[in-house]
């Protein structure tokens, strides 16, 4: 990508105007990545401060100087601040005697559910017995798709391999119900029942339906969860931003609270779907100061990664 | 209507042209630049939006071009048809036919809204007096066969599928030989989610198709989609013979440019758009009507056919 710089082999000091093409074909390149438009063009500036007043001679010092400065906001962007250490975390609750809560939100059809049970066979692999509630009470089919991954994911882990101690259940009270009353009812279930972790499955919702954003942060008020989690496909464009924005702008305003729940983490799901368009994973991040989580990858339980941010970069600038 | 906003914003582009004292070319950048920016937001593909500004570029030429108003014209039509031709594919959209059996085939990526869908458009045609009935042939998805029974039950149309069989070809076949033979007009056929980097999913979808001879076979795509939509698309078409293409989720924020990049890849119109999660939140799209009031400026309209 880093041809656009050609013209700016010289021995003059570049000035805004020698930068503004190549820094313009930068950000539709950024931009064809999937990076949304303002953030692309927001890399593109600090580029463009870093390059701003100097002398470079030579196509390979261009080169390396933009090469260095992108991977080094978008490495910058990606890596999490804070470290989310789910088993350690998990372990922590379970020996204070409590169930560890992590909630699973998000716009509609992004991976949700599916990617709730890959994390929950992850779990039962590390030993840990998994309670997944279901609080989407509303899309139709939502209860039974998460009894038929409980019933495959018991299959795959039988009782008789774990001390006879069933490994996953689900609890449920149909559709039309209070989700965060079930939540609660959940936790209380797993409390009694010596559960070691509660996942919380909830219906998808689009970011500007008011009266389904309150319900959430109701639920997530009420019921104060260890994580929330946000879940984004890897497909999503320019509304990455407005969706992260407006999730945690809800839960922020309906919370009531100086010091609301927002979004902890992200799980980036349909990233085997996007080849090098990978822009959505800055987006993200970018927006939310947030980590990723998680990577899905595929359909299948073992279809989960972490993050590879090199990885990321290098696919961003190819 | 969500598309709208971005259609306000080409409005207002195209506006600050008749405000201009003089149009040169840095008024025609300066317009072509906010339009770009408008697409560029809305998720339009990113090589589209680049070959409609050189589109337009190429058509005015300002030196041989005369006066004002004349050359205001010649940017606003040339405008027009470039967005004109994002939106509208050139050919007419598949039309079922009353009394013969019409097996429509539902394809697109996971979650894109295919299931939900399914029962919108079968309602549709059922409340209109059609003989309409829904097949699951997605084994796959978790759920699936429950998602698409419960809604059909919720909707009274008679529908297909089965919990033990895993093959969706089988299924396919004999949920559509079965309606066939019942006289069924409308017969819509629900398939996985699938996407181009898995060849299995893909052949399956190619033998569902080899089975079942389809009709119409629509592409659903969901309106937050990004630049990662063209291909997509592209191969969907590549694959099996899509026909019409459903927008969903334009209840949301999301403007829908990426999905509307899927009409050129597959040369498909937009058929319907979806815009929330009840069954009756379907609206059906007609490409002329929706880029006049797109672009709220029916004064411009005739100006293409000159
Ligand atoms: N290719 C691919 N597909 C995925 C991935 N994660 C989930 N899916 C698929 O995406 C589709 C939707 O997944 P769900 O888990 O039902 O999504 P959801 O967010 O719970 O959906 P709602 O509850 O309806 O809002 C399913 O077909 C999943 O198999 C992934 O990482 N890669
Ligand atoms: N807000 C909104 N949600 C929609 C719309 N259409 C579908 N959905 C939701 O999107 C999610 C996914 O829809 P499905 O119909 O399960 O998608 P699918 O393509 O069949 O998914 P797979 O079979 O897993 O590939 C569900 O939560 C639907 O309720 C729409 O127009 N607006
Ligand atoms: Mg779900
Ligand atoms: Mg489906």
């Amino acid at each position: 990508m880093f041809s656009m710089f050609k013209n700016l082999v010289g021995s003059k000091t570049l000035t805004q105007e020698d930068l503004a093409p190549a820094l313009e074909k930068m950000r539709d390149h950024l931009i064809a990545k999937n990076v949304a438009g303002n953030i692309a063009e927001k890399l593109c500036s600090s580029v463009g401060a870093k390059l701003e007043g100097k002398v470079l001679g030579t196509f390979g010092s261009i080169t390396n100087t933009v090469k260095s400065t992108l991977e080094e906001s978008c490495v910058q962007i990606l890596l999490p601040k804070r470290r989310i250490d789910i088993l350690r975390d998990a372990m922590d609750a379970k020996q204070k005697g409590r169930p560890f809560c992590v909630t699973f939100c998000g716009v509609n059809g992004v991976g949700k559910s599916t990617n709730l049970a890959k994390i929950c066979f992850w779990l039962v692999e590390n030993n840990f017995r998994v309670l997944i509630a279901a609080c989407d009470t509303f899309r139709a089919g939502a209860v039974e798709q998460l009894r038929t991954h409980v019933r495959k994911l018991n299959a795959l882990h039988p009782a008789d391999r774990h001390q006879g101690q069933t490994m996953v259940q689900l609890y449920e009270k149909g559709y039309g119900k209070d989700s965060a009353g079930i939540a609660m009812e959940a936790i209380n279930y797993a409390r009694d029942c010596r559960m070691d972790i509660v996942l919380i499955d909830t219906a998808g919702r689009m970011q500007d339906n008011e009266p389904l954003m309150r319900a959430l942060s109701k639920l997530i008020k009420v019921n104060q969860p260890d994580l929330v989690l946000f879940v984004g496909e890897a497909l999503v464009g320019n509304e990455a931003v407005d969706q992260l924005t407006k999730f945690n702008q809800a839960l922020a305003d309906h919370s009531n609270m100086t010091n609301p729940r927002l979004i902890d983490g992200i799980i980036l799901t349909k990233f085997d779907t996007i080849d090098d368009k990978v822009g959505a994973a800055i987006s993200m991040t970018y927006t939310t100061g947030q980590p990723i989580v998680f990577v899905g990858t595929g359909q299948t339980y073992t279809d989960l990664r972490n993050l590879n941010a090199k990885a990321v970069v290098s696919a961003l600038l190819k | 209507m969500v598309l709208a906003d971005l259609g306000r914003k080409i409005t207002t582009a195209l506006r600050s042209l008749g405000n201009a004292t003089i149009i040169n070319e840095e008024v025609l950048n300066e317009m072509l630049k906010e339009i770009c920016k408008a697409l560029i937001e809305a998720d339009v593909n990113i090589k589209l939006v680049k070959s409609l500004r050189e589109n337009v570029r190429s058509v005015i030429d300002f030196d041989e071009m005369a006066g004002g108003l004349n050359k205001r014209r010649m940017i606003q039509s040339a405008v027009f048809k470039e967005l004109v031709k994002l939106i509208d594919p050139g050919v007419k959209a598949w039309q079922p036919v009353k009394g013969k059996n019409n097996v429509i085939m539902f394809v697109g990526l996971q979650g894109s809204g295919k299931t939900t869908t399914c029962t919108k458009l079968a309602y549709y045609y059922q409340r209109k007096g059609w003989k309409t009935c829904l097949i699951c042939a997605d084994t796959f998805r978790a759920g699936a066969f429950d998602q698409l029974k419960q809604n059909a039950t919720k909707a009274r149309i008679p529908f297909y599928g089965s919990y033990t069989e895993i093959d969706p070809v089988l299924i396919a076949q004999e949920g559509v030989d079965k309606f066939r033979s019942e006289n069924f007009e409308i017969i819509i056929v629900d398939t996985s989610g699938r996407h181009k980097q898995e060849d299995s999913l893909f052949e399956e979808m190619l033998q569902v198709n080899n089975a079942i001879s389809p009709d119409n076979i629509i592409f659903v795509m969901d309106a937050t989609i990004g630049q990662a939509c063209e291909s997509q698309a592209r191969a969907f078409k590549d694959k099996v013979d899509v026909g019409s293409v459903i927008i969903t989720k334009l209840d949301g924020h999301a403007k829908g440019g990426g999905a509307l990049s899927a009409v050129a890849a597959t040369s498909s119109p937009v058929i319907f758009i979806g815009t929330g999660e009840h069954t009756d939140d379907f609206e059906p799209f007609k490409v002329q009507p929706f880029v006049s009031k797109l672009l709220g400026m029916g004064d411009i309209e005739g100006l293409i056919d000159k």
